[in-house]
This record gives structure tokens, C-alpha cells and sequence, in this order.
């Protein structure tokens, strides 16, 4: 069991980006980003609202393709294979749905085919992240007829159930009854163990200052910062403050007081 | 009553189309000429129209002019009928439209917003676009028309009676509309699965119903008889409070001053009523409520299915499944079961008339089998196939970001429609050979034929429809396929259709010609076996070259998966 976060030997690495860059016509989403995420880690992404979280995540996995840079996903170039690569991967998109003109259960099995999962096996994934996240009962229901949080439910138990080596989830908490995101919590924590590497991108600080092993800041599709909560209070020169100080000092946002004093107006 | 609040409203209204036409999202702005000037331009052709019609009538003799009038009273007398039945329907197809599209707009109910302004708001919004575009049309050209005629005030009063029926149409919609999604909710939270299959059942029988009555009245009314039949039916119907706007015109024409008012006022009560109607059913109902559809509650035991006997893998499978239980699911795509319906419709009518000791000629019935089997397959399989990527929507990240290879997608693709087309054929042809008992050698033929043209169109269907693909997120048939390649797609497959028929068209215009004239001679038989041989070939090569393309096209899509 190699949990080791300071010595990542490039042969571990599950994600490696070098001077990664996009643009979309007039914006630069992600701008000459370099990254390395070992494995068995898990990297909390935080940042302002159109900071890049997803365009970053969505090149992960292949979605997005970079102007320029090198990705390396699991120890695989990106360009080269990337049906292995997705293969090894579990993501949960920030916004889109299932079909919703399945019902929970068969979005699931059509997942667990998709990912090439046995019968038995596939079954019985499927009763135990229903049971774990009090889907149980509602599995036989069109998901158009879910709430937003069983919706998310759904496409986590996708992303989850075929043992990936990679998680990349967008926001997956946000929706989430306390209940349900503690036992996603406390499963990616179990999963590290087991040497499965997250990317989670989150607006909660809390969840970011719980869940992982390092935290990155982006801020214009730039790495602003990216380290352990110490390495983070070190870089901020702020010994003793909370993470969301942090925050808003290198994002540059901290004279928030004149800001709420002239709304309140 | 705020009229502001309405008019607010109703441009809202207005604005839901854009999802509906596929406008850009981005920096989005109205085109106001457009969206003015195509009434102006009805209202102008309608203008030219009715002046050309004056002047034939000014120029012509007295016989016709007599003629010409009587024919003109009796239009005018008839229209405000013909118009509430094409206002149903288009005010029916937009709303079908948009609840596909998930535009419907839904009342904001924390805004100050009254229910009635809501709801009428939504009937004047229903009937802008080619409801209101046709009335003006006529309209004007009827106006202008009757100046020549010396019938002004009874134009004048038909032009009333028209948006009286517009109206009524688009009130009687908005009742539906909301007792649809309620009672469609409610079926389904009380039937479980069955509910789909009722919900489908409903929606094809009620197109049934529609096409006998289409089919009746183009088997028994000739156009020109039409608007005399529509006049003397509505009077048959008076006590159907539709047709009011119709009598109260007909009795004006015929100078019955009491029946004009009587029906007039009826018409306006009727509306009123049809409109509080309309109120009340939005104020129980209207707030939207999403069918908690209960497909299964027992154990889960995941199978092997049909397809993975036959060979699929395991993603190929769940991908074929998967549109399956789209296309019958979802409401909005019944529309293409229309097609082999009517067809049945048609050999429903055929055996009404031989009941009657009617018989057709053997020419006449092997060609209505010939119909029965190859239409339905080769409407579904360029419809079905060009779709078929296009409806992955909004859910297409699911595809991008798994581990499924450009090859599964194109293949599950092209065997579904396929087998789907396959099967609709067959169950047609059982159909059609019961009722019209042609040779064995004839069913043989049409059949190959038919899975020749199948297998082809499918292939060509599904790689163009790849790239047809239009994935953003709403779900219009209009823009699920980029009308471009739509186009391409419905081309190339006449085109390539015709050319595998044609092999065998010799033998099969012979027989029929035998049929009619029995001297001709017929020509010898091994001209239909390598008429079907020649097909064969034919449809091997497209199937093989376009399976390929499929592939290729699926290949480009996924490499460019970020611009969706
Ligand atoms: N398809 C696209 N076309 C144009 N611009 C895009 C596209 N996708 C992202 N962008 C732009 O890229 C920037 C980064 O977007 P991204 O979605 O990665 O932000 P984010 O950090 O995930 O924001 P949020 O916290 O709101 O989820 C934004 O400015 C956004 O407008
Ligand atoms: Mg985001």
C-alpha cells in the first residue's frame, strides 16, 4: 500500500500535464497549466466561477483538446489510446444528465455494459451504491422524474461502480443530501487506499479541506497555487488562517467588506 | 386583467421558439425584420391574390360571374371551419414541439402573474407563426377579392369569424395541453410499465383515426366538392358549437338576421366559456408536474439479451437497447410510426370496398402489397437512421467520455434501424399479403427487394445521420439533424434506392401491364432472378461502402467531442 504524496516518481504518475494551453476564440480557459497528480492521490480543485475546473477536467479525460502541451493520463499519452484510457477512468459531468427517458436502474446496467462488467458482478455494484445512497425503491423510476440530487446520485454510482483508476468528478457533492456526500466522502478516502487517484472540483472549501490529500487554486486558467493545507498557508504567508482567507487573498478578493457595504446601500 | 403583463407574455412565448428553430446561443439578437416582415408578406401575396381573382371575375360574363359567386359565398361560408381545423392542428404540432423541445413555458408562479393572463397569453402565442401567417393570407386576399364582388360586408364578417376560430382552436390546444401532461401523469403513476405502451397505443390510434377520416374524404370527395360539403355538413352539425362562427356566417349570407345574431352571440358565449374553461383547468393543473413514470419494482436480474446472443458485444447491446427504449418512450417520436399506419389504414380501406363486392384487379392489389411492404421500411429506415445520432442530445458526453469505440457506435447504430425497418416490414407484409393474396414468387421478390432497400438505406442513413448530428441539448426534430445533411441524407437515399429497384422494375411493369391488357406478353422469369441478382449486388456494395463511412464519420465525431 503506496500512499505516498511528496516522492512521485514519474513512473507513478496518474496525470501529467505539460504546458497545457487553451483558448476559446476570445478567452483563455487554460493557460500553459503544468500539473503532475501521483497516484493514489486525491487533488482538490478550487477557483472563481469560469476559472478553467472543468475545461481541466474535460482535457483529462479527452473531452477537451489542448492548442498546445502534452497530457498523459494512467501512464498513457492522451492522443494515442484514448479508448483505454477512458476504459480505466470514472467522471461525473458539472452539468449534464443521463437519458432521462431511462429509468435509474437501466441507465445503470446500460453503464455497466458499456464498461463491459460481468452479469454477477454488475448486479451486485449496482444494489450496493443504490442501498449506500438511499436510491433504494426509486431504481425502477424514469430519471426525468428525479431531483437533481438523485440525478447526480446516478451518474456518481456510473462513474463509481466499474472499479476506475482515475475519478474525475466535476462538482459531484454540490446536490447532495449530508448523508450521502459523507459516504462519498469517506469511499474516495477508502479508494486512495486502494491507490485510485481523484480529481474533484468543488466550491465548498470545506469539502476541499476535508477530502484531499493537496489542493490547487486556479484562477484564469492558471495554477495559482498547489499544495498541502500547510504548503498553501506557507505560500500565502498566512500561518494560522483558514482556507477560505487563502483563498480569497490569492485570488485576489479579499477587500470584500466596501463591496458588501455598497449593496447594502 | 394586466395587458401589459399579457403582451410580456406572449413575446416570452414568441422567444421559446428560437429553441426550437436552433438559434445560436451566443450574443443572440432578434431579427425583427423577419420576424415582421414574413406577415407583412402574407398579407401582400394575399392582396395580389385577391386582385388577381377580382379581375378575372370583373373580366369574365355574367354565366360565370354567377358561377363564381355562388362558389365564392360558399367558401367564405365554409372557412371559418376549414380554419379552426388547420388552427387545431398547427397550434397541436407546436405545442408537441415544444413540450419536446422542454420549452413549454412554464408559469413562473412567484411572479404576479394571474392565471388568466397567463393562459391567454399562451393561446395568442399558440397561434402565431403559420396559423396566423394563413389567416392573414387569406384574409386579405378574401378582402380584397369581395371589393370586386360587391360582398365587402360579408367579408368583413368572415374575416371576424376567422379569429373567432383561431381562438377557439388555440383555447381548445391550451385545454388539451394541460390535460395531457396531467392525465399522461397520472395514467403512468397509476399503470406502471403499461403505461408506456398505453401512451403509445393512444398516440397511434388516435393518428389512425385521423388518416380514416383523411383517407374516407380523398376516397369519396373530390376538392372542388369540398368547401359545398364542408358548408352543408356544418349545417348537419349545428348543434357542435365549432361550426357557430360558420352558421352565423351562412345565415348572414342567406339574410337571416335573427340566426346571424342568435349564432353570433353563441359564438362569442362559446368562446368565453372555452377561454374560463381554459383558466380554470390551468389554475388546477398548470403548474407542471413530471410523470413519475414506475417502470419496475421487483429484483434486478441483469440478462443477456437477444442481441448479445446474436453476437454484439456486451456495449453494442446496451447501446441498441438503449435507443430502442428512446424511440418508443419518448411522446414526440410516434410521429414516425404515422407513416406505416396509414398504410395499414389504406389496406383497412381497401378491405371495407372488397367487403362491398368490390374487387380490385390483380394489377391494383399486387401493387397496393408491393406498397404495403417496401414503404414503411424505406420511410423508417432514412428517418430512424438520420436521427438516430442526432437524439443522443445533450446525454452524447456519455458516449464521449466511455469506452466506447467509433466501430460499436456506427454498428449498433446501423443494426438497430435494420432490424427495427425489418420488422415493421414484416409485420406489414403479413398484413398486406392476408388481405391481398399475391403469387409466392411476388412476396419472395418484394421481400428481398425490400431487405435489399433495408439494409442499404439503413447504412447510408446511419453515416450520414452521424454526421448530421446536432447535439445541443434540446430536442426538436427539426435540429436534431443539421438540416444540410438531413437533406443529403433523404437524396442519397431516392437516389440510391431507385437504382436497386431498378433491375427488376422490367419484369414488375410488365406483369402489371399483362394485368390490364392481357395481350401484351409477359416477359420471361429469369429476367426477375437476375433482376434480383443485379440488386443484390448493388445493395451489398452500398451497405459495405456506407458501413465504412459510418465508421469514419462516428471516428471525426468523437475526435471533435469538445465543440458540443
Ligand atoms: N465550449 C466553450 N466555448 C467557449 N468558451 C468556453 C467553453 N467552455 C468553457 N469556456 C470558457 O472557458 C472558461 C473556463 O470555463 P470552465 O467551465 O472551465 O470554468 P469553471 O472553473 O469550471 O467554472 P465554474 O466554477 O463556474 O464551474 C470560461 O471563461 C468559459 O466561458
Ligand atoms: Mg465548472
Amino acid at each position: 500500500m503506496h500512499n505516498s504524496v511528496k516522492s512521485i516518481g514519474s513512473a507513478s504518475l496518474a496525470v501529467k500535464l505539460t504546458a497545457v494551453s487553451k483558448r476559446y476564440s476570445d478567452v483563455t480557459a487554460i493557460d500553459n497549466l503544468n500539473l503532475e497528480v501521483g497516484k493514489g492521490e486525491i487533488i482538490g480543485l478550487l477557483g472563481p466561477n469560469g476559472s478553467g475546473k472543468s475545461t481541466l477536467i474535460k482535457m483529462i479525460l479527452g473531452l477537451v483538446k489542448p492548442d498546445s502541451g502534452t497530457i498523459s493520463v494512467l501512464d498513457i499519452p492522451l492522443k494515442q489510446n484514448a479508448i483505454g484510457v477512458k476504459k480505466r477512468v470514472g467522471y461525473v459531468p458539472e452539468d449534464s444528465t443521463a437519458y432521462e427517458f431511462l429509468t435509474g436502474l437501466e441507465f445503470l446496467d446500460f453503464a455497466g455494459d458499456v464498461f463491459q462488467m460481468g452479469l454477477d458482478e454488475k448486479k451486485k455494484r449496482i444494489e450496493e451504491f443504490l442501498k449506500a445512497l438511499s436510491l433504494e425503491g426509486r431504481e425502477g423510476d424514469m430519471i426525468s422524474s428525479y431531483s437533481e440530487g438523485m440525478k447526480k446520485k446516478i451518474l456518481i454510482i456510473s462513474a463509481l461502480m466499474h472499479k476506475p483508476e482515475l475519478l474525475l468528478l466535476d462538482e459531484p457533492l454540490n446536490t447532495l443530501d449530508p448523508k450521502s456526500a459523507r459516504i462519498v466522502k469517506d469511499l474516495l478516502h477508502q479508494l486512495a487506499l486502494q491507490n485510485v487517484t481523484t480529481i474533484i472540483s468543488t466550491h465548498v472549501l470545506e469539502i476541499a479541506q476535508a477530502v484531499c490529500n493537496r489542493i490547487a487554486i486556479m484562477y484564469e486558467g492558471k495554477l495559482l497555487a498547489l499544495g498541502t493545507m500547510d504548503e498553501l498557508r506557507q505560500q500565502a504567508k498566512m500561518p494560522n488562517s483558514a482556507l477560505e482567507d487563502i483563498f480569497l487573498k490569492l485570488t485576489g478578493t479579499e477587500d470584500i467588506q466596501p463591496i458588501v457595504e455598497a449593496l447594502s446601500k | 386583467m394586466n395587458w401589459k403583463t399579457v403582451l410580456l407574455l406572449v413575446s416570452v412565448n414568441r422567444k421559446a421558439n428560437r429553441a426550437i428553430r436552433g438559434a445560436k446561443f451566443r450574443r443572440y439578437r432578434d431579427n425583427k425584420l423577419f420576424t415582421y416582415g414574413l406577415y407583412a408578406l402574407a398579407c401582400l401575396i394575399g392582396i395580389l391574390a385577391g386582385g388577381l381573382i377580382g379581375n378575372f371575375y370583373s373580366a369574365s360574363n355574367q354565366t360565370v360571374q354567377t358561377a363564381v359567386l355562388q362558389g365564392t359565398t360558399y367558401f367564405l361560408v365554409s372557412i371559418p371551419t376549414i380554419v379552426l381545423l388547420y388552427g387545431l392542428v398547427f397550434t397541436q404540432i407546436s405545442q408537441t414541439q415544444r413540450i419536446g423541445a422542454k420549452v413549454s413555458v412554464q408559469p413562473i408562479y412567484w411572479f404576479p402573474i394571474s392565471w388568466r393572463e397567463h393562459t391567454l397569453a399562451s393561446i395568442i402565442a399558440n397561434l402565431l407563426g403559420a396559423p396566423l401567417l394563413i389567416t392573414i393570407f387569406i384574409s386579405s386576399a378574401l378582402l380584397v377579392a369581395c371589393v370586386f364582388m360587391g360582398l365587402i360586408a360579408l367579408a368583413v364578417l368572415t374575416i371576424v369569424a376567422l379569429l373567432a376560430s383561431l381562438i377557439l382552436a388555440s383555447a381548445t390546444t391550451e385545454i388539451f395541453k394541460t390535460l395531457d401532461v396531467r392525465l399522461s401523469g397520472a395514467i403512468t403513476k397509476a399503470a406502471g410499465k403499461s403505461a408506456i405502451w398505453l401512451r403509445l397505443i393512444f398516440s397511434v390510434g388516435s393518428m389512425l383515426v385521423f388518416y380514416l377520416i383523411y383517407f374516407s374524404i380523398y376516397n369519396q370527395i373530390s376538392p372542388a366538392l369540398l368547401f359545398e360539403s364542408v358548408a352543408g355538413g356544418q349545417r348537419a352539425v349545428w348543434f357542435i358549437p365549432y361550426v357557430w362562427p360558420g352558421m352565423a356566417l351562412s345565415a348572414f349570407a342567406s339574410s337571416l338576421w335573427m340566426e346571424t345574431i342568435f349564432f353570433s352571440l353563441a359564438t362569442l358565449a362559446f368562446a368565453g366559456a372555452v377561454f374560463l374553461i381554459a383558466t380554470h383547468i390551468n389554475t388546477r393543473f398548470g403548474l407542471y408536474e413530471l410523470p413519475a413514470i414506475k417502470l419496475s419494482s421487483g429484483v434486478y436480474t441483469p440478462k443477456t439479451s437477444l442481441f448479445g446472443k446474436l453476437g454484439f458485444s456486451p456495449t453494442e447491446t446496451a447501446l441498441m437497447k438503449k435507443d430502442f427504449k428512446g424511440l418508443t418512450r419518448r411522446h414526440e417520436l410516434t410521429f414516425i410510426f404515422i407513416f406505416p399506419i396509414s398504410m395499414l389504414a389504406m389496406v383497412f380501406l381497401s378491405v371495407l370496398r372488397m367487403a362491398q363486392g368490390d374487387l380490385p384487379p390483380v394489377g391494383i392489389s399486387y401493387f397496393l402489397f408491393a406498397i404495403i411492404t417496401l414503404f414503411p421500411g424505406i420511410w423508417i429506415a432514412p428517418f430512424v437512421g438520420g436521427m438516430l445520432t442526432g437524439l443522443e442530445g445533450s446525454s452524447v458526453w456519455y458516449l464521449f467520455s466511455s469506452p466506447i469505440s467509433a466501430k460499436s457506435i456506427a454498428k449498433s447504430k446501423f443494426f438497430f434501424v435494420a432490424f427495427f425497418s425489418l420488422s415493421v416490414t414484416l409485420i406489414c407484409s403479413i398484413i398486406g399479403g392476408i388481405v391481398f393474396r399475391p403469387s409466392v414468387l411476388f412476396v419472395a421478390v418484394t421481400l428481398l427487394e425490400a431487405v435489399f432497400l433495408i439494409f442499404s438505406l439503413s447504412a447510408i442513413s446511419v453515416a450520414l445521420g452521424i454526421k448530421a448530428a446536432d447535439f445541443r441539448g434540446f430536442f426538436p426534430f427539426s435540429r436534431v439533424i443539421k438540416p444540410k445533411w438531413g437533406l443529403l441524407n433523404f437524396l442519397l437515399c431516392a437516389v440510391i434506392g431507385l437504382a436497386i429497384v431498378a433491375p427488376i422494375i422490367p419484369y414488375v411493369l410488365s406483369v402489371f401491364a399483362v394485368s390490364f391488357l392481357p395481350a401484351m406478353p409477359l416477359l420471361p422469369e429469369y429476367y426477375v432472378y437476375a433482376g434480383l441478382f443485379l440488386s443484390g449486388i448493388i445493395a451489398v456494395a452500398v451497405t459495405h461502402v456506407f458501413r465504412g463511412v459510418a465508421v469514419s464519420n462516428a471516428e471525426q465525431v468523437i475526435a471533435e467531442a469538445e465543440s458540443i
